[in-house]
């Protein structure tokens, strides 16, 4: 379960990097949008790994708590920025 | 990261008319002829190798903060306070002793008297297994009290029972020499000797080991043998001068200690203390092999916490336990006196672990018998001497060792829950903030430790129940306990994964 754990957290690892390099190559952003995006995914994958450990040595409460504080911040952050900061910059250029 | 610079590179690529190396793969040389697309996997690249290296480098940190750094601070001492303790004043020792009771009424009737209680010394370890199960009450069943006494079964055949009481010289912990090969195996460096010493642990189960020189500070003195009521001495009883200590660790089941202070957990610690004898007799053996005298050592001889912290094994806690990273206090120490000096020596270790006991108090609040010293104490507990509850009547704090910078608690209150709850309790253990699984995320947090602000710790320490973690008292934690069986892990011992059991 343990190596199942790591392995997936690589594909979405590589998943991450070719989504915020594509977004690299299709948008023009600030850095403080790079910022935010960086600390989004590493943040939910942060949460994934610590959830998965912690349901794997049964201990389910900080399996949640750990997808509640790392992955929803994550999430919340990407979310944010996309609908703020990256959109609008897709619109522009659209324009 | 989309700047400029790329825009015009990328406009500069569109532009080109440099004609693109075709590829053998079919499909890529179209690929590589698009502006975008290679750019986006230059991208690719770049980013993903700058995050794997950062990755690379943040794990080598966390290696590196995982062994912890040589602490010079260990141990203060305070030489007009200190003097060796004298085995017989030991909490266990003196409980065992019918003689030593005789001797010394007004300890029992001034703990009675203090504490309002009318508790007999000499009968408490045998009170504290006859107490009848209830079959009702999870963690207080007959099949927690046969989880108890199995646990001790090893130490009983072997007669060595007695060694968790600190009774020297029993058949486990022998002092006798005569099996010692006359030919002494040389080895080729004092690190390799060590390194030998540490393999042989890995083999007898030791979850870790470490090599401190034998110190006379923390050795008993005199020893006391409870069986026959003498006293001994060091230099006429003992069979041979030791210049080293070998220290081992065996682990307890997380699982198990986290259903404290209920029977259950009990078993664990009876296991703990088997296992104690067992791999002293064999580490001992292992050393009288090669043709060096030694002789293997449970809690009898001296006292293993400063011993363990010697060897660079953990730093001492608020709940008088030692905590080593990644087991925490879940641990119980052994050790093997030896006249073997060929050795590379280990040093105290600091992870900042007696600093966040400073900040944390999990432990104390805990404590059922309230024998360790809450966060409101003076000093929060720490310091030279005792001050906790009653430390200031004269004679009380017979049992502490004082004269050492450390957390004092009142061995005799938690002893007397011993008694009162039919089974050693372990709930400092269980709610320790150091007391985890053996997985990615405590180690994550046991290496950013030493570097976490001061004023986080006790941040840190009100997250580990908010997480699930360090409850005590839960009956649904021995009916956990007993559901998961096989297939559930083991936890017996670290598994290494990423290279911190001890040193190596």
């Amino acid at each position: 379960m343990e190596q199942m754990q790591w392995f997936l957290m690589g594909v979405l690892f590589t998943l991450s990097v070719f989504a915020l390099a594509w977004l690299s190559v299709k948008v023009r952003l600030q850095w403080y949008v790079w910022a935010g995006m960086i600390t989004g995914v590493l943040l939910i994958l942060f949460g994934i790994g610590w959830a998965g450990a912690s349901f794997m040595e049964g201990i389910s409460q900080s399996g949640s708590m750990g997808l509640i504080f790392f992955c929803g911040p994550g999430i919340v952050m990407i979310i944010l920025l996309w609908r703020f900061l990256i959109a609008p910059e897709f619109e522009k250029q659209a324009k | 990261m989309t700047n400029e610079s790329d825009k015009k590179k990328d406009d500069a690529v569109q532009t080109s008319s440099a004609p693109v190396e075709k590829s053998s793969i079919p499909g890529l040389s179209e690929l590589l002829e698009d502006p975008s697309k290679r750019l986006f996997f230059k991208r690719v690249a770049v980013g993903g190798g700058t995050a794997l290296l950062g990755g690379a480098a943040s794990y080598g940190a966390g290696i590196h903060s995982l062994k912890g750094k040589v602490s010079e601070e260990y141990p203060q001492i305070d030489e007009k306070l200190f003097k060796p303790k004298d085995q017989r004043d030991v909490v266990l020792n003196f409980v065992s002793s019918k003689a030593l009771n005789k001797k010394h009424p007004e300890r029992n009737e001034q703990y009675n008297r203090l504490q309002k209680k009318e508790f007999n010394w000499v009968n408490g370890i045998k009170d504290m297994y006859s107490k009848p199960w209830d079959n009702s009450k999870p963690g207080y069943t007959q099949k927690d009290r046969a989880l108890q006494k199995a646990g001790w079964e090893p130490l009983n055949l072997a007669g060595s029972r007695g060694s968790a009481n600190l009774q020297p010289n029993t058949p486990f912990n022998t002092w006798d020499q005569s099996d010692v090969e006359k030919e002494q195996y040389q080895f080729e460096s004092k690190k390799h000797a060590s390194d030998a010493i540490k393999s042989a642990a890995r083999v007898f189960g030791a979850v870790k080991c470490g090599i401190a020189k034998r110190d006379k500070r923390w050795d008993y003195d005199p020893l006391y043998d409870i069986e026959n009521e003498t006293e001994l001495s060091w230099e006429k009883d003992f069979p041979f001068e030791p210049k080293t200590v070998i220290v081992l660790l065996a682990s307890m089941d997380y699982d198990c200690i986290a259903t404290a202070p209920a029977w259950t957990a009990d078993g664990t610690a009876a296991d703990g203390y088997s296992q104690m004898g067992v791999k002293a007799t064999q580490m001992a053996k292992f050393l009288k092999g090669l043709g060096y005298h030694a002789v293997g050592a449970g809690n009898d001889l001296g006292s293993s916490v400063p011993y363990a912290i010697m060897a660079g094994l953990g730093e001492g806690a608020r709940n008088g336990a030692l905590i080593s990273p990644g087991v925490g206090p879940r641990v119980r120490i052994l050790k093997i006196y030896t006249d073997f000096d060929f050795v590379e020596y280990d040093s105290p270790h600091t992870w900042g672990i007696t600093e966040f006991c400073l900040s944390c108090g999990k432990c104390a609040e805990a404590c059922p018998s309230g024998a360790i010293p809450k966060m409101d104490s003076e000093n929060g507990g720490y310091g030279f001497e005792p001050n906790y509850e009653f430390s200031d009547e004269p004679g009380y704090t017979w049992n502490n060792h004082i004269g050492i910078k450390k957390f004092y608690s009142d061995a005799k209150k938690c002893y007397n829950f011993w008694v009162e709850n039919g089974g050693a309790c372990s709930a400092c253990i269980a709610s320790c903030t150091f007391n985890e699984p053996d997985f990615w995320h405590h180690w994550f947090i046991m290496a950013i430790n030493p570097v976490v602000p001061k004023f986080l710790h006790a941040s840190m320490a009100l997250s580990h129940p908010a997480f699930g973690y360090g409850h005590t008292n839960d009956p649904k934690r021995a009916i956990k306990f007993w559901k998961m069986g096989e297939g559930m892990r083991t936890n017996l011992g670290l598994k290494n994964n990423i290279g911190t059991s001890n040193k190596t």
